[in-house]
């Protein structure tokens, strides 16, 4: 599998996710398959979009559709998730699969995945917030509306590291981190957590500036329905 | 004894004697006329060396060899300035400029004072007459008019809520100007870390937040002079911001000879060019050190 094709895809799939949240057709996974030149990095695709594959549906209440399903379950088996994670990378992956996992399982009625080991392993000490938010920026898939479990109780148990995390990168201008983390607060201004920014503010910031990769923009929507819910 | 203690206390010694060596660098070349063609050049270096010597000598933290060399550098200042009469014939010139008044009561606090110009102070102060500056800067002459005795009806709470740090903005709508705006408000509301207690509650969170962010994005870009203005402000916070690990990125850019450089571009070798490029950077680090130091022991509440 090529990654910089597995990259492409997953641009593209995110585009078609963030075109049926913006009211437009359905993502339609076997159909974004279909069109993928290497099944192979469409597959790697699904994965690396992950659990934001399913936002039409917790966000519109779109149908699930079984061909859906099959194509996410494929690309379980085509790459098996990590069980026993090493390297920082891995139990990021590990957490994002779990998300995925876990959403399918509660959109199809399925047994729900197995929790990694605790979250503190990825996001390491709060204290160390930069390194911190980092963490959290790339397990951004997992704040989605109505997300629960033990990755969303920490990040809601430090809402100053996770803000400081984000004026250090839109002072950076990493307006791409800065997307992915603010996704993430305003899930916790959703779930009623005191911030010490304005959230709304803060989204009003970034997207004139984060560019127009999708997975970014799908990080945007995804934090505008956020607050437009709170 | 601390860590950032000793870490602050040794910054403060070793910069302090850099400026103390190099000091003849920052003379007037020719007799200085009220006039002054720059005052960029020599005449505001002048006014800061004698800020943080007259700080040095005020938090009386440091070693006698440090004091002594603060009211060395003190007293060459004052000559630089003909005892005053410079200040005297510049504010006689220009009545509405108000960088005698500044440049002087660094000066008066270490109790070098002129009487006359003190009593033109006076006039020019009842007259208001002062030149419109931004809010930042009117809170510098507030404090000047307080540090010098000189009665008004100041209202700091309200020039500090004239400022960019008085409204707490959203903490990312800060440029690299504005971040040195809102370190000059704390300077002078609380007297250069004196009064703590002169920031308001919310301006104390907000600042307590956002500090340690500021701080990484400015010494991730290597800009030393700002990181260490950002760090006499740590100092003048009610609960001092001091934490070791932001001591000891900013003790280790400093030069073996105590030069502290003002961000990460390589220092020239030319000692007239080192002294002018650097000058204010270490100025910064020693008052840096100075109130830290003095805050940890105890001063400034």
């Amino acid at each position: 599998m090529d990654a910089s094709s597995c990259a492409r895809d997953a641009a593209h799939l995110a585009g078609r996710v963030l075109g049926a949240l913006r009211g437009g057709s359905d993502a339609d996974l076997a159909d974004f398959l279909d069109s993928c030149a290497d099944p192979a990095a469409g597959l790697g695709a699904v994965r690396l979009v992950g659990a934001d594959v399913f936002l039409p549906h917790l966000v519109l209440n779109r149908p699930l559709d079984a061909r859906d399903v099959d194509v996410v379950v494929a690309s379980f088996e085509f790459l098996s998730s990590v069980t026993a994670p090493v390297t920082t990378e891995q139990r990021v992956l590990a957490w994002h699969d779990w998300s995925t996992a876990r959403l399918l399982a509660g959109l199809t009625g399925d047994v729900p995945a197995a929790t990694p080991e605790d979250p503190t392993a990825v996001l390491g000490p709060a204290e160390d917030w930069q390194r911190w938010s980092v963490a959290v920026a790339q397990l951004s898939s997992l704040a989605h509306p109505g997300a629960t479990g033990p990755v969303v109780d920490v990040v809601a148990a430090q809402p100053l590291a996770l803000c400081r995390g984000v004026v250090r990168t839109v002072l950076r201008r990493d307006f791409a981190t800065a997307s992915r983390l603010t996704r993430w607060l305003c899930l916790l201004h959703a779930a009623g957590v005191r911030l010490p920014v304005d959230p709304v503010l803060l989204l009003g910031h970034i997207e004139p500036r984060v560019g127009a990769e999708p997975r970014r923009l799908l990080d945007l929507a995804v934090a505008r329905h956020l607050v437009g819910a709170a | 004894m601390s860590t950032v203690v000793r870490t602050a206390h040794e910054v403060t010694a070793s910069a302090l004697g850099w400026l103390h060596a190099h000091r003849e660098l920052g003379a007037f070349e020719d007799d200085a006329t009220a006039d002054l063609g720059d005052n960029d050049s020599v005449y505001k270096p002048l006014c800061e060396l004698a800020l943080a010597s007259s700080l040095v000598l005020r938090e009386g933290v440091a070693g006698s060899a440090e004091l002594r060399a603060a009211r060395e550098l003190l007293e060459f200042s004052w000559r630089q300035l003909r005892a005053g009469d410079l200040l005297y014939e510049r504010q006689l010139r220009h009545g509405l400029v108000t960088d005698p008044l500044e440049t002087y009561v660094h000066h008066a606090r270490g109790g070098l004072r002129h009487e006359a110009l003190e009593q033109l102070f006076e006039q020019t102060s009842a007259a208001d007459s002062i030149t419109e500056v931004l809010p930042n800067r009117r809170l510098a002459v507030a404090n000047a008019h307080r540090v010098a005795g000189l009665r008004r009806d100041d209202d700091f709470q309200g020039m500090l809520r004239q400022t960019w740090l008085g409204r707490t903005p959203q903490p990312w709508a800060l440029d690299w100007y504005t971040a040195y705006y809102m370190t000059h408000a704390v300077f002078h509301v609380t007297d250069w870390g004196a009064m703590p207690g002169e920031l308001p509650p919310d301006v104390v969170g907000y600042l307590e937040n956002w500090l340690p962010a500021w701080f990484e994005v400015w010494a991730e870009a290597g800009q030393w002079d700002l990181v260490g203005e950002l760090l006499i402000v740590g100092a003048c916070l009610p609960e001092p911001w001091c934490e070791p690990a932001r001591w000891e990125l900013f003790a280790g850019v400093q030069h073996g000879d105590g030069l502290v450089p003002r961000d990460a571009e390589p220092v020239d070798d030319d000692p007239w060019r080192r002294y002018h490029d650097h000058q204010h950077t270490t100025v910064v680090a020693t008052i840096a050190g100075t109130l830290t130091t003095s805050r940890l022991l105890g001063g400034g509440t």
